[in-house]
């Protein structure tokens, strides 16, 4: 029975030096492995703060007015300009863009005066005429339209014709959305403008490490190189601790 | 008799295998490269049809990837093993760092070529948590079990589970589990295969899985049983390359570090997160001619982005339930056995873990490009899985290179998903036929049901992948969740501690399959349009890509709570544990 009784393993109750040793080492190097990764990221997430983008506050100071129809033209322009910032960022859905689409074609047509209603409808009617035919965009006469829509569009937003927010402006702008921003893609604009515009930052996120987030670093690169060490670690240790006691695997 | 010696000795049977020998090695040699120098030009002429982004049947991209399987088969044939112990011990020729290499082409498939810049490239930050959850489970592979896997001498997750816990029914249930697994890792495969086939031959998706389905089967069939560690480093260099050379390109072409991108790609992260203005640099462009330019995107390198619908819980929960997954994957295990020591084994899993971090260092940067490269409106949605592809091509790199590195993505999932198929089959004919059903089934027979059970597994996983219920990385996790729940607890207490018994093994089974059981249940349910009660709750924190996050404590506290409560561990087994796993 007695002998029985010393037929046992357990890892946190180890019989011998040398699994006292591997215990040790095992949970140092666990240790470490866990507070890297998910110590990190608890870290990560207590200090981050919820901040908007500029211009989430730029368009929650005009979206009451926006609303309520009764913008000012300074306030219209700057609804279009934030909704089309918005329009243009990467995880956007169809649904989200068809209401943001919406809401630039609408304040679009709001700022524009009387001549430049009619180019815009010619303009856009002609631009998705051509749209509706070429399914390729290097198409010479598509490539036109857009540029001649384009034009228009900025102008009447004011914005630099080589800046991002006017290529994509053409793009956002539809006919069917020109005359009437409707109820439900205002709500869903609500909805998605502090969705897509606040965002989880700390100083972690904010300092830049070798062109990188210091936080986007830390986990996509450092923490690979880091479990290679521990694989590393783990493996020397072992190897010196069997020459050390003679043992032959 | 160990499966690795049987598969031996089903090899033996083979005669065309038998027949080839040193001089034909010779004359393998002679026809190779011929054949590569007279297909070259050809190539080079035909890859011009790899510019389409969709649609249209792509010759250049074809012949790259009918080359580079052709050139698999024939180097398995090459390299063959000449006799039993040369392939037993696969290892002991080659050295740690060849042994490095065959664990990291068995382990990067379609969900590391394809899938993991997909999930970046869909969900951002979140998508870091496939990347940390498939190298870290490493780092608890090598400390906890490589050593004691190698010592314990078994030759497949079966055998060990039935001996440790001495019973037959737990060989049979281990048994299923690895097929399922099995299944399970090889649908992502799949989908990869048929996602990269449509890219080529210009089908629809279903087509294009059952022909990549059907093309994946022959080869398996033809080359599944020549999968020798030699094949595996060839497979991994031909990856790994195709993967590498359009992020050089890239990098350099749009003024980036690009001498090593892996570093370089951080100003690029800087840049979609900050914003990038088509003024600063207006004589770069994407392939449609769109200025290189992207409004300010935080949300894309931002922890848990409210914009990316997921949270810092998912986070957690998916790094934490693929690290487990991956120590208790099958197929991994098995790579331990073929080492000759143990001291083998641990090193093995360094240099593996180093050939795999290079593709998970550079995976990242292609999502990066391809959030600017597809910014415009005009790109339109793109196949999250073939972002890869799309951002080469977006980048307008040589045709000859998008195709080279589609075919890398094809072979990535077909030296995967041709191991899989055969461990698959092997579970099938071995652990559960030979051993369970009929144990005196002539060999004859055997290699019938290996291949019958290559053939179903590959019919099963074509039917899954049909239904498209998530991208290659998602489906591939639910495979890890899925060890993590049920293989993860029986080896990592079967070794560690010598109070689990069987009974102990059979709860914890019990508990981890019960919880599995239900997540995929309602996953499966939930694409099917079905609600069942809870289904927000256990939707979200039962979700099917990392239910083993709590899945995997269950089982383990239910194993120990019923091993205490049960009848000790037999002395024969306390005694090989500690006489020969821990000595």
């Amino acid at each position: 029975m007695n002998q029985e009784n010393n037929y046992h393993i357990s890892f946190f109750r180890p019989t011998t030096q040398r699994a006292k040793t591997n215990r040790n080492t095992v949970l140092w190097l666990i240790s470490i492995w866990a507070v890297a990764v998910f110590g990190f990221h608890f870290l990560l997430r207590a200090i981050e703060k919820p901040t908007p983008e500029p211009e989430l506050i730029s368009f929650n100071e005009v979206w009451k007015d926006v609303k309520a129809e009764n913008a000012s033209v300074e306030e219209i322009r700057i609804f279009a300009k934030t909704t089309l910032h918005v329009a243009g960022k990467v995880f956007i859905t169809t649904e989200e863009r068809a209401a943001l689409d919406n809401g630039i074609s609408w304040a679009i047509m709001q700022l524009a005066d009387s001549m430049q209603k009619l180019s815009l409808k010619d303009a856009l009617q002609e631009f998705e005429t051509i749209a509706e035919k070429n399914l390729v965009v290097t198409n010479e006469d598509y490539v036109a339209s857009k540029k001649k829509l384009g034009a228009i569009v900025q102008q009447i937003l004011n914005l630099n014709p080589s800046s991002v927010l006017a290529t994509i402006l053409p793009l956002e702008i539809k006919s069917s959305g020109l005359s009437v921003l409707s109820v439900e893609n205002m709500t869903i604009i609500e909805a998605c403008m502090p969705k897509y515009m606040i965002h989880n930052r700390s100083v972690l996120t904010d300092t830049k490490f070798l062109g990188f987030p210091f936080h986007y670093f830390y986990t996509a690169v450092f923490l690979l190189i880091l479990f290679i060490a521990l694989c590393y670690a783990y493996c020397v240790r072992v190897d010196n601790y069997n020459k050390k006691v003679g043992i032959a695997e | 008799m160990p499966i690795v010696l049987e598969l031996i000795t089903i090899i033996k049977r083979l005669e065309l295998l038998n027949k080839l020998n040193i001089k034909k090695k010779r004359n393998m040699k002679k026809i190779i490269l011929p054949l590569i120098a007279l297909l070259l030009p050809v190539v080079l002429h035909a890859a011009s049809g790899a510019n389409e982004l969709e649609g249209g049947f792509k010759i250049g991209p074809a012949i790259i990837l009918i080359t580079i399987l052709c050139a698999f088969v024939m180097v398995g044939i090459i390299f063959r093993a000449k006799d039993t112990t040369d392939f037993y011990a696969a290892g002991r020729s080659i050295s740690r760092i060849g042994s490095g290499m065959a664990i990291a082409s068995n382990w990067m498939s379609a969900a590391s070529f394809l899938g993991m810049a997909a999930l970046m490239y869909g969900s951002g930050y979140h998508g870091l948590a496939y990347v940390v959850g498939w190298t870290g489970g490493y780092v608890l592979l090598l400390i906890l079990m490589a050593g004691q896997i190698r010592k314990y001498g078994k030759y497949t997750a079966a055998d060990f589970i039935g001996d440790r816990y001495y019973s037959q029914s737990m060989r049979a249930v281990g048994a299923i589990i690895a097929i399922l697994i099995s299944i399970s890792y090889s649908v992502g495969q799949f989908a990869g295969i048929g996602l990269m086939f449509k890219w080529i031959l210009g089908l629809n998706f279903m087509w294009s899985v059952i022909i990549g389905g059907a093309v994946v089967l022959t080869y398996t069939l033809i080359s599944g049983m020549l999968g020798v560690t030699k094949n595996m480093q060839i497979q991994y260099v031909i990856i790994i390359v195709s993967f590498l050379i359009p992020l050089f390109i890239l990098t350099y072409k749009f003024d980036y570090f690009w001498i090593l991108p892996q570093i370089g790609y951080g100003s690029v992260v800087s840049d979609v997160t900050y914003g990038l203005s088509s003024s600063d640099i207006s004589q770069l462009a994407n392939s449609f001619g769109h200025g290189y330019a992207i409004t300010p995107s935080p949300e894309y390198s931002m922890p848990w982005d409210p914009a990316t619908g997921k949270t810092f819980f998912q986070w957690m929960a998916i790094a934490f339930s693929l690290m487990i997954g991956t120590a208790g994957l099958p197929h991994v295990i098995q790579r331990f056995y073929v080492v000759p020591k143990a001291s083998d084994a641990r090193w093995s899993v360094v240099w593996g873990l180093f050939f795999i971090c290079i593709l998970y260092w550079s995976a990242p940067v292609y999502s990066a490009f391809g959030k600017i490269l597809s910014a415009n409106p005009e790109v339109g949605k793109l196949s999250k899985d073939a972002i890869v592809v799309y951002t080469a091509q977006l980048g307008s790199v040589h045709p000859l290179i998008v195709g080279l590195l589609a075919a890398g993505g094809v072979s990535a999932a077909f030296s995967t998903v041709s191991g899989l198929l055969v461990a698959g089959a092997s579970a099938f004919s071995h652990d559960l036929y030979v051993k369970v059903i009929n144990p005196e089934a002539a060999p004859k027979k055997q290699l019938m049901m290996a291949r019958l059970g290559t053939i179903l597994m590959a019919i099963i996983v074509t039917s899954i992948a049909l239904l498209d219920l998530g991208l290659i990385g998602q489906l591939v996790a639910v495979a890890f969740s899925l060890a993590g729940c049920t293989i993860f607890p029986l080896f990592l207490l079967g070794i560690w501690w010598s109070g689990s018994n069987r009974q102990g093994a059979i709860g914890g089974l019990i508990a981890g399959g019960l919880v599995s059981i239900i997540s995929i249940v309602y996953f499966i349910a939930r694409k099917q349009g079905v609600i069942l009660p809870y289904h927000e709750f256990i939707s979200y924190y039962l979700e099917a890509w990392y239910f083993a996050w709590i899945g995997a404590p269950i089982a383990i506290v239910t194993n120990i709570v019923v091993s205490l409560l049960t009848k000790e561990t037999p002395i024969e087994i306390r005694k090989f544990l500690i006489e020969k796993v821990h000595t």
